[in-house]
This record gives C-alpha cells, structure tokens and sequence, in this order.
C-alpha cells in the first residue's frame, strides 16, 4: 500500500511497477528495433542518440590539442633545467584533476547501478564514457609513477633511499612509502578502475543490443562489492598521490577530501558534457532541464560537503595546535599561499554557494553551464594548493602547469569523443529509461 | 499473540471506498481506539517501572553529587557522556529518513518517517538529561546559555561544548518543528474523524484550522522541502559537533580528523538500528504490516550494510593512520584498543558494529523480521560499546603513564543508562497511542490512485516523487 | 468548530451564500475543474484536498510563494546575529585568552554560526508558512458542511467563494456541473460561530502574558540591585562550608582574624635563617661579594643555575641575559607607557654588583619585577646568581681568553 516504487534510489524489488507503465513500454520498445540504434522511440518521441561523424572530428581536434599543451609543457619544463622537479608538481595538481574527473565517473555509474537510480539513466552513458578514460588515465600518470620506480625523488622524497636511511619518520614509513609497493598499489588501482569502467560500458552496450533483462540487476549485484574497493582505492590513491608529497604531514580524513573533488569532478564533466552534446543536436530532447536541476542540485551539495569536510580537517588541526600537523596549514596560509586558501573558502564555497543556491539557476543552462566552469577552475586550484607549496614558497602558476592541465583534460575529451562515438549516447534498453525520460522536478 | 489480535481493531479494518480511506482508516483507528492492545499495557507499564528506576537514580544523583558514578580521574568522561552521544546518535535517523531520503526521492521513507521523526524527539531528550546532570549542579545550566548573568560573564564560544550546546538545541528545536508541521495535516484528518468533544477539541486546536487548501498546500510544500533542505546539513552537522568534543582535544584516539563524517555514519547507522528495531514490533502489534511492509524493512538493512561499511572503513583508517603518522602515542593508542584492557569493548564493538550486519547482505536475512531485530539490537550494542571505547580507553591511557586508569561503573551508572529507555519508550508508547503515526497525507500522496493522469501531459504525472529544490 | 449544530435560518432570513462546494472522487476530476475554473477567470476559489496533488498548482494558477525569499533573510540573520554575538561576548565585552587562540576566533566560531543560520531559518520557514497560510484558522464556514469532513480523509472538493466578482450563482453553479462532480452545494455564510474570541480566553492569555514577564522582571530587579542575603541554592553544598576561610572576619579570636599568625618570640622547626650570608646575602649590613662558604660552587650548581634560570628569568631577562626575554618583547610591542623595561643582567652595572644585592633583588624583587623568595628556595637563587656570573663573564670574554684549538673552531 505504501509507495516504494518511484524513488531513484529505490533498491529493492520491482514487482510492482505501476501496471500502466510496463505493459505500455515493452511493445514500443520492441516495435522499432531497427530505428533504436540511431534514434530513442520512447513515449511518443524520437531523439538522436548518436554522435556519428562528430566524433572523430572532436576526437582529431582534442587529441592534436593535447599532444601540443602536453607537448609545450614538458619542453618549459625541461627549460628549467631542475630535472623536471617544478614540472612534476604542476603535472600532479594538473593529474589530480583528471583523476577526479575519471574516477568520479566510475563512482557515479556505480553508484547509479548500486542504487538502482532511474532518473540518471539517460546520463548514465555519458559517465560510463567518461569512467572508460581509465585507461588513457594510467598511461597519463607513468611521468608521475614512473620517476618514482626509478628512484627519483622528483615529487617523492621518499622515493630516494639514502634519503629514507637518514631520516626516522621516513624510515618508520617506509613499510608502506617505498617505490616497489608504491608500483603494486598504482596497477592495482588503475588496474580495478579499469577493469570496473569496462564492465559497465561492455555489460551496458549489450543491454542495447540484446534488451537482456538479467543485465541490469547483475551489474547492481556487481556494484555492491566494487563500491567497497572503489572507497579504498581512492582513499589510498589520494594518499599515496597527494598526501605523501610531504610524507610528515597526515589527516585521517584526507580521501574523503579527495573524493569530494571527484564527486565534483563528475557532475561538473557531465553537465558540461551533456550541454555540448546538446549543442549538437544530440539528445535533445531525452535530457531536459530536469536532468539539469539533478546534476546541478549534487553539484551544490558536494559543493557544501567538499567545504564540510575540509573545514573540518582544517579546524580540528588548527584547533589542537599539534606542531607536526599544522606544519602543513601554516605553509598554506603563510605569505601568497594565504591568498590561494582565501580563494578556496570564497571561490571553491561561499561563491558557488550563493550561486548555486536558487533553483532558477539551477534550470537555467547558461548560468549552471558559468558556474560549472568556475567549479572547474576551483577544483584546479585546491590541486595546486595541495600539491604545489611543496616546491614553491610562493605561488606561481606557470604557463607549463596551465598547458598540463589542458593537455590532460583534451586527453580526457579526445578519450571520451572517441568512446562516445562508437555506440549510443543513451541505454536504450534499460528497464528503466521511460521512467527517466519522464522524471520531473517541482 | 491470539490475545492481541482479539482486541487488534485494525487486522480486520474495512475496507473503505477508496485507497485512501482504507490509509486513513488504518492509521487513526490506532489513535482512536477507547483501549489498545493489551501489549501496549504491559509495555506501557514496563516503560513507566523503567523510567521511575531513572528518575530516582537521577534525584540520587542530584542530591548526592555524582561522586555516586564511577566517573573519577583519569575517566572524567564515562557513562554520562557515552550515553549523551549515544542517545544522540540514535536520534540522527529520523531526520535523516525525513529529510535526506526526501531530498533523494525515496518515497519508501513515507512508512516509517513519522515514527522516525518522534523517536528522534525522543532520543534527543534523552541524550540532554546526561550533559545535564553531569554538570554536577542541574539547577545553574543557564550558565552555558548566552544570557546576561549576574557575574556579567559571557560563555566561552571558542570552546566545542557551547558549540554542543547550539547544536543540540538547534536540533532539537528544527527536529520538533519539522515533526509537528508534518503532523498538522494528519491532526486534521483526526479532528474531522472526532467522534467526542475533547478529541475534536485536542485535535482542533493542534491542527490550527488546517482545511487542505491547495493553496496552503503549495506553502507547506515548499516550507516542508525548505525545512528538509535545512535540516540534511543540520543533521551531519550535529554529531559531527559532537565529534569536536573529542577531536579538537589533543588526546591520541580523539584529535583524528575523519572524526566528523565517522561520527555521522555511526550516528545514522545506530539510529537505522534503532528504527529497525522499534518498526518490527510497531508492525506486529498496531496492524501495520500493509504499511510498513517487508520490502522497507529491507531497504532499510540495506542502508544498515552501507553505513557499516562507512563505520569500518572509519575504524580503518584511524588504524593505518595512527602507524602511518609515526606518533607513537596514537599508535599505541590503538593497539591498546584493540589488545589492551577494554579488548573485550573493542572487539564487542568491531563484532556489532562490522561483522554482525555483514549478514544482510543474504536477502533471506534482510527480509525476515526476527532476525531485523536482532541484528538491529546487536548494532545498538554496538554503538554504545563505540562511544565507551573511544571515550574510555582513551582517558585512561593518556600521555602519562602515572595517571593511568581503569573504569569501574557503580550501580547507579548502570541504573541511569537503563532507566534512559525507560524515558524514550513511555513517551514512544504515548506517542503510538495518541499521536498519528503514520504520515497518512504523504503515504496518500505516493499511493498510486493519486497520480493523476493527464493526457495532455504526458511528462508530468509518470509517477516520479514531486521533490526537488 | 462543531458539525453538531448545522446552521439555523435566524430571524432575519436565511443566512446569505458562502460559495458554492463541488465534491470529487478523484484527483484527476479535481485537476480537470481546476482548469476550467481558472480559465473562467474566478479569483477568490480555492480547492481542498487530503494530500497535496500532483500538478493542482498549474491547474489553478497558483504562483510560486515568497517563502524561499523570507527564508533566505532569516538565515542572514541568524548568520549576522552569530557573527555579532560570538564578537561581542568573547572579543569586546568580556575578552578572554583561552587555549592560545585569538580573542576572535573565526575557525571556533562556525559551529555556531552555522547553527544560528539553521535555527533562524528553520523557525521562520515554520511560522512564515503559518502567517501567510493565514494559520491559525479557528472557524470556517465550510466547518458546517458535513460532507466537506472527508476533505482531510479521501475526497477533493472545489469552493468558489460568493464574494467573487465573477460569481452568480445559475452560471457558476452550470459551470461546476459541467466538470461531472458527485456533488454541489450551496455553503451558507457561518452566522453562529461568534468573529470574537471568548472573554475567559482573552482573560486567561492577558494573565498568562503578565505572569510570563514576572521571571523576567525578577531576574532584572536582581542584576540591578544589591542584596547581602545568600543565593538561594537548591543543595547547599559546596558554598556553605562549616569553616572560616582566610582574609575573612572570624569571632573565635580577639582580633578577629581567620589566618593566625605565629606567636611571637617562636620560631617554626628549621626556620631560624640565622645565617645572614646565606640567606640575606649581607654581612654586618653590606652586601656580601663572595658566595656562602655552605653554598658548594661545583658544575651541579651551575647546571642547576642554569636550568632555573631558564624557568624564571628568561621569560624577562631573555637567555642571554640582555633583558629581552618573550615578556620585554610583547610590552615593547604593546607600548603601553607604563612598562619599565628588565635589565639587562650583562650589563656593566650589574656586573660590578655584589652578589647578596643580586641576591637580595631576587628574593624581595626590584621596580615592577616582583620577588621570587617564596617561589625560589635559596640555594637555588644562589645557584642562579652563579650561572648568572658565567653568563656576565660570557659576554665580556675576548678573543684571547679562549684556548688556541677553540679560536680556530669560530
């Protein structure tokens, strides 16, 4: 008698789906199986579904993009003659927020089959695409790896060994900061994330092409499981990449820090991805402003949740003083890196919090298209703040670390676009789509 | 049980002319019966022996000083504040199931959110009594308050416990409101079904003329969504307060900064526990099984999985980071959790807390009723047993060896933690007697007869939750 | 309030029309009116429901409410009030140092201003609702309207209101018809219930209210008055304590003092001092130049020395000894005018002191430097002054005093 049939996250059975839908949505969808491979014919209207030609005309112009900033990058970096160590730095804040884009999306599309989401279904593509960069991902991340296999304390100090013999702390770390297991760790993570990401966009293309209904529950089987190795892997990840760049310092809360940036990370990539996409004719009508208002609602809560969580982190070591900790905040708030924090706690919330907060900016393309931009830079300046006072005692934001991070988000585009235009933009047989094509807001 | 079904009303409740008349039917025959179930009696009357242990041990705390608990030095904070943060903890699901589950649409929350909301209430007046009397003198608690005293001295705002103080009022506070504006529709319901003066008159007032009006409606809903919005970061915000107590101190097991989303999680998850364990017997005896059906049983063992997988990667993480800081106080710290004096508290929460609830992933577990129970009161040991190992083997391994300690509760410890169930189940069986238990307007709301079907808008009514910010 | 009494004609005719009310079964046929209704251009109608339906906004025209907007200057204000009220107690009126943190806090002081935010706009979100749903709303005609009860249990009503302009009573009635209700009725205007409140309710509020203000007045007439009656106390424990404490009158002794002092012509165990070298540094009246034969001058006393001289005196004096330890610091800093600065314990004057006056400056203090002799037992000020000379002998040390391995070493 009670309704637990409509909510996105519901998880439990779907035996009683209103009677008027399902009946209704098995004969269309049978009906036109030729026309639903370019085209969704669902509840009375047609889509276009497909990317087609543009893909590899934005595969081409993303990929050339990336090759030169990449390229023009590495070349001012090798300028500096200080064996790519300010380079280094750039590229990892520049990596983080790759990272967070990719491994949001497997997160997200976990998180949509874990939950059994049904107003995310026509996005679900799009993420799987994004989560399916994995692999571009880890080749992205050898000069970070790399180096460090090699001895090399570019980054890591605790890459060197002579260093790690001399120092206690180093040392009593060394257990778990050394490069052999530093390697293990990075193919593991790069390795499960992959594999994940393929799993989903595989299970869910066939789910196109066969209509198979046992599909959708077994990749919701699978996601139980793989959610809790996704949690410790982008804990530990964000820890052994950003963390131990200064190896003395430590927060307990600091994947969840992280991970803030990538469920950021995601929603920014999809709503920026879904307008272009718009932009072009494709799915124009099965996202609607509803979709919109979703997206744009996460975004402001995980607006709120990254300032949540990093208040908190900073509070209670700001609050107990312990010299081995604060160490860390104090370089952060000293001198021009006191201005970088600033802008985090205005740029990175209070902000976007005023920006976000009306539902009318919400539905409204162009502002939330402004503000996820402007999410965008901001995730880009925590990476920095994060990664760079490690070398810089000033902030200095060089032309080799802007042209790292658009290389690397071109790569990411130039793997998607590539991904995208293989196949639908859309599961179109997904037992859930009608309901998502018709989800609504009040 | 033949008893209680003979004088159970509602097994047998006639069918009405419509689905929503069998809802209302259904839910304010609970209220309105002249006698409930001879359950309801006994429980009652246990609830009322139970409170009368706590209300004496309190005025034996009160007269006597609380030098009649165990609390002493090096173990300053023990019962009183395990209990506080306990209670607290508990009293997190109901705004959770009210306001977080509405903001994600999860329309299932319709069946449990009413008596959700009011075991929160009752939780959080629970969980004041112990700061309350642990203050030594219960009779000068405007101290903490920001009021001009006569010592024209102001409370100390740098400090977590005033931060306590906002936190759990504002909570309690928003949590009361939010639960009596969700009622005023259903008193309504019940003032028009008054068949005695005083009822009409009772229910009349409290529902304040409410008539259904759309346009009325239309403010309610938004204020209700308004009030929803406010509350989810309210709700993370208050054990996440209450984790400050603890985490701005500088004690190894206390200064970890995954403290405040560690503290929620468990917060959401003892209270799921608790709600569990409450809407199991609430279906038997009161005939809700059509409305509380098996199905929200088990999307709420689901959410048990979630938030103690959240708990253990908590228990975790402060594990390899006590090793990885190098700090070799934090890493004693927890190796003396784990194989120290209160071993047995730790592994008696590691097992309640991580291990037990792991069952649900079975669906043979997870749907039946009986073993929802168990589980759900395994997770309330265990949750207690949390905040007793955080707070207690703590305190009494601290920096200085010469002033280490051991906990030893008295009688009286021990008679206010029990009798604190004595206070929160009298007023959760007052409530279930006189009070609208289920929200009818909102299970109406979702049942399918009311989506209206419009065909000249085929998007808007195909049966999503109406909620969005 | 009551469906018992259904309205009566009075003397003076029937009473006049309400409105007219349409019964439905379902939300749909409620919805379907709706837009008739609107379309026909009414203003003062209203529809009622058990729950709120799906898409009657739209159907009736229903603009979005000014809620979010009240909301939103509720929670400013709470932030505001928080921001002002954690500044003004802890900062400005009553400052404080606690635990090393700024007197304005900003980090400590979130908690609460966020807390304050949701609390403001949580109780307005409650009672604007209330005020501009026009709630409390004690009396109603359609109270009488013994159909219109199931309007809170499963039935969808419509009611356009006689007072509309638009309203007459053939064509509106031809235009409810139209929408297929199960029922129309006429709702006549309420002639019984009375537009005013009961005096015993006004009586009982007005003396409510003025009770409520007497714990107010009383706590206002204690903060601005005097009184040498105790505090009232519930448990009377630890402020009444059967004792006299110190520096308070005591009855038991003549002189009415609570702190005894010794009596005269004795002296407690160990305490003679008739050593005046040791333990006043002096000698017949002059300060003595030498250290007291039973002081030990060894290496332990110059460890000593110098370990208390860390505790005590570099806080003033610095490490070195130059008279610009943390304490000298902050007053310079502070210019406050009225700070005499610490000496510099290198200097030449002090270096040509004898020690019983370096002693006797310890012991009783000099200027604002306040006397140590009670925190400081006397060998160890010995031992002080003793470190002190290495220090003064430090400072004044040339180039040839050291040996020729150590010159190359600087």
């Amino acid at each position: 008698m009670a309704t637990a049939k409509k909510g996105p996250k519901k998880t439990s059975s779907n035996a009683k789906t209103p009677s008027s839908e399902k009946p209704a949505a098995a004969p269309r969808k049978s009906s036109a199986p030729e026309d639903s491979a370019a085209r969704v014919n669902v509840a009375g209207f047609s889509d276009s579904i497909q990317l087609g030609s543009e893909s590899s005309a934005l595969f081409a112009k993303a990929a050339g993009v990336a090759v030169i900033c990449l390229g023009v990058s590495v070349a001012l970096g090798a300028s500096d003659g200080d064996g790519f160590r300010r380079w280094s730095h750039g590229y990892l804040a520049a990596f983080g927020v790759a990272l967070a884009i990719t491994a949001g999306s497997v997160f997200w599309v976990c998180l949509q089959n874990l939950v059994n989401a049904r107003w995310s279904v026509v996005v679900r593509r799009v993420g799987e695409v994004f989560a399916a960069n994995m692999p571009l991902l880890a080749v992205l991340a050898l000069p970070i790896i790399v180096p460090v296999v090699l001895g090399n304390p570019v980054v890591y100090e605790w890459a060197d060994k002579a260093k790690v013999a001399g120092d206690e702390i180093l040392a009593h770390k060394s257990g778990y900061l050394n490069p052999t297991f530093f390697l293990v760790r990075m193919v593991f993570y790069f390795g499960f994330w992959s594999i994940l990401a393929r799993y989903y966009l595989n299970h869910s293309r066939r789910q196109d092409e066969t209509g198979g209904s046992e599909i959708a529950p077994s990749m919701t089987r699978v996601s139980g499981p793989a959610m809790i190795v996704f949690g410790l892997a982008i804990t530990f990840c964000s820890i052994d990449l950003f963390m131990a760049v200064d190896p003395r310092w430590f927060s307990t809360m600091f994947g969840v820090y992280f991970f803030a940036s990538c469920v950021l990370g995601v929603h920014i990539t999809l709503i920026l991805a879904l307008m272009w996409l718009q932009g072009r004719g494709r799915l124009a009508k099965s996202v609607t402003t509803e979709h919109y208002h979703d997206l744009g609602k996460m975004l402001f809560a995980f607006v709120i949740f990254w300032a949540y969580i990093g208040f908190s982190q900073f509070m209670l070591i700001w609050y107990a003083n312990l010299p081995e900790e604060t160490a860390w905040f104090k370089q952060r708030f000293a001198g021009g890196w006191g201005t970088v924090s600033w802008t985090l706690v205005f740029g990175h919330f209070v902000i976007p919090f005023f920006g976000l907060l009306s539902r009318y900016i919400k539905r409204n393309k162009t502002l939330l298209g402004f503000w996820c931009f402007w999410m965008l830079a901001m995730v880009y300046v925590d990476m920095f703040w994060l990664v760079l006072p490690a070398v810089d005692v000033e902030p200095n934001l060089r032309a080799m670390d802007v042209l790292a991070l658009l290389g690397l988000l071109s790569a990411l585009v130039a793997g998607a676009a590539r991904e995208a235009g293989k196949k639908n933009l859309i599961p179109t047989k997904d037992p859930r789509l009608e309901q998502s094509l018709a989800f609504e807001n009040i | 049980m033949a008893a209680i079904s003979d004088v159970n009303p509602f097994v047998n409740a006639p069918a009405g002319d419509s689905a929503f008349a069998r809802i209302t039917d259904n839910v304010s025959r609970i209220a309105e019966v002249e006698r409930p179930p001879r359950a309801w009696y006994i429980a009652f009357a246990c609830a009322l022996a139970i409170l009368s242990i706590f209300l004496g041990s309190i005025g034996w705390v009160v007269w006597n000083g609380i030098g009649v608990w165990g609390t002493t030095m090096p173990a300053a904070w023990a019962f009183p504040i395990v209990n506080f943060v306990f209670w607290i903890g508990i009293g997190h699901a109901g705004t959770l199931i009210s306001a977080i589950l509405f903001l994600f649409r999860q329309t299932w929350r319709t069946a449990i959110n009413r008596f959700a909301e009011a075991m929160t209430i009752f939780a959080v007046m629970c969980a004041g009594v112990f700061p309350g009397i642990h203050i030594g003198r219960p009779w000068l608690p405007y101290y903490m308050l920001p009021i001009p005293n006569q010592m024209d001295m102001w409370p100390q705002f740098r400090s977590p416990l005033e931060w306590d103080i906002f936190a759990v009022s504002t909570y309690a506070t928003i949590s009361i409101v939010f639960w009596y504006m969700g009622m005023i529709p259903d008193f309504a319901t019940f003032r028009d079904r008054a068949t005695t003066f005083w009822r009409r008159l009772c229910y009349g007032v409290v529902a304040m003329g409410w008539r259904g009006s759309s346009r009325q409606w239309h403010r309610y809903e938004r204020a209700y969504l308004i009030l929803a919005a406010l509350a989810t970061p309210l709700v993370l915000s208050v054990h996440s307060v209450v984790s400050f107590d603890f985490a701005t101190s500088q004690l190894p097991g206390w200064h970890t900064t995954i403290f405040p989303p560690y503290f929620v999680a468990g917060a959401i998850f003892g209270g799921f526990g608790m709600v569990v364990m409450l809407a199991v017997p609430a279906r038997q005896f009161f005939g809700l099984k059509r409305i509380i059906q098996i199905k929200h049983l088990e999307v709420m063992n689901k959410v048990l999985i979630a938030t103690s997988l959240l708990v253990g990667y908590s228990y975790m993480m402060e594990f390899f980071v006590a090793w990885y800081s190098g700090n070799k106080y934090e890493a004693f710290t927890f190796v003396n959790r784990a194989f120290g004096q209160y071993a047995w508290s730790y592994w008696t929460m590691i097992a309640c807390n991580v291990l037990f609830p792991q069952l649900h992933w079975f669906k043979a577990v997870r749907t039946n009723p009986v073993a929802t129970l168990i589980i759900g009161m395994f997770i309330n040991v265990g949750m207690w047993f949390e905040r007793f190992v955080i707070i207690c083997t703590s305190l009494t391994r601290d920096f200085l060896p010469s002033s280490w300690g051991y906990f030893i509760p008295t009688k009286i410890d021990f008679m206010t933690l029990g009798g604190s169930f004595g206070l929160f189940f009298t007023l959760f069986l007052l409530f279930c007697r006189y009070l609208p238990m289920v929200a009818m307007a909102e299970v109406k709301a979702f049942h399918p007869s009311a989506h209206a079907h419009e065909p000249d808008h085929h998007v808007e009514h195909a049966g999503q939750a109406p909620v969005g910010i | 309030m009551s469906d018992s009494h259904e309205p009566q004609a009075s003397d003076s005719g029937p009473p006049p029309l309400h409105g007219l009310l349409a019964e439905y079964r379902t939300p749909a046929e409620l919805l379907r009116a709706s837009k008739k209704v609107r379309d026909a251009g009414f203003s003062r109608w209203d529809t009622f429901s058990p729950f709120p339906v799906h898409g009657i906004d739209k159907a009736m025209g229903i603009k979005m409410t000014i809620l979010p907007w009240i909301v939103l200057g509720a929670g400013l204000t709470g932030l505001a009030t928080a921001i002002l009220l954690q500044w003004w107690t802890n900062a400005y009126d009553y400052p404080w140092l606690v635990s090393g943190k700024p007197l304005w806090s900003i980090p400590a002081n979130v908690p609460i201003m966020f807390e304050l935010t949701v609390l403001f706009g949580g109780v307005t979100t409650f009672i604007a609702m209330l005020v501009l749903n026009n709630l409390p709303f004690p009396s109603h005609p359609l109270d009488h309207v013994r159909r219109f009860a199931r309007a809170t249990d499963d039935r969808f009503f419509l009611l356009i209101e006689a007072a509309d302009p638009k309203f007459d009573e053939t064509d509106t009635r031809a235009l409810i018809d139209a929408t297929h209700p199960i029922a129309v009725e006429g709702v006549p205007e309420d002639r019984k219930t009375s537009d005013k409140l009961p005096t015993g309710i006004i009586y009982s509020l007005v003396i409510v209210t003025v009770m409520s203000a007497v714990p107010f007045a009383l706590a206002a007439k204690a903060r601005y008055t005097k009184s040498r009656s105790t505090r009232v106390h519930i448990i009377q424990d630890m402020d009444s304590q059967p004792k006299y404490k110190a520096q308070r009158e005591n009855p038991v002794f003549s002189d009415g003092r609570s702190t005894r002092l010794p009596d005269p012509e004795t002296v407690a165990v160990g305490e003679l001092r008739e050593d005046d070298h040791f333990w006043r540094g002096q000698d017949h009246g002059a300060w003595v130049r030498t250290f007291p034969p039973t002081f030990r001058v060894d290496e332990a006393a110059m460890l000593r020395g110098q370990q208390r001289f860390g505790i005590y005196c570099t806080p003033c004096h610095g490490f070195g000894g130059e008279g610009n330890g943390m304490v000298a610091k902050r007053a310079d800093e502070l210019a406050q005018g009225t700070w005499t600065p610490p000496s510099n314990l290198t200097d030449e004057r002090i270096r040509n002191m004898p020690v019983g006056e370096i002693f006797n400056t310890i012991t009783n203090g000099v200027r604002n430097m306040p006397a140590y002799g009670p925190q400081i037992p006397a060998s160890d000020r010995w031992a002080i002054i003793l470190y002190l000379r290495a220090l003064e002998r430090g400072h004044a040390g040339k180039i040839a005093d050291l040996e020729p391995a150590e010159r190359t070493g600087l």
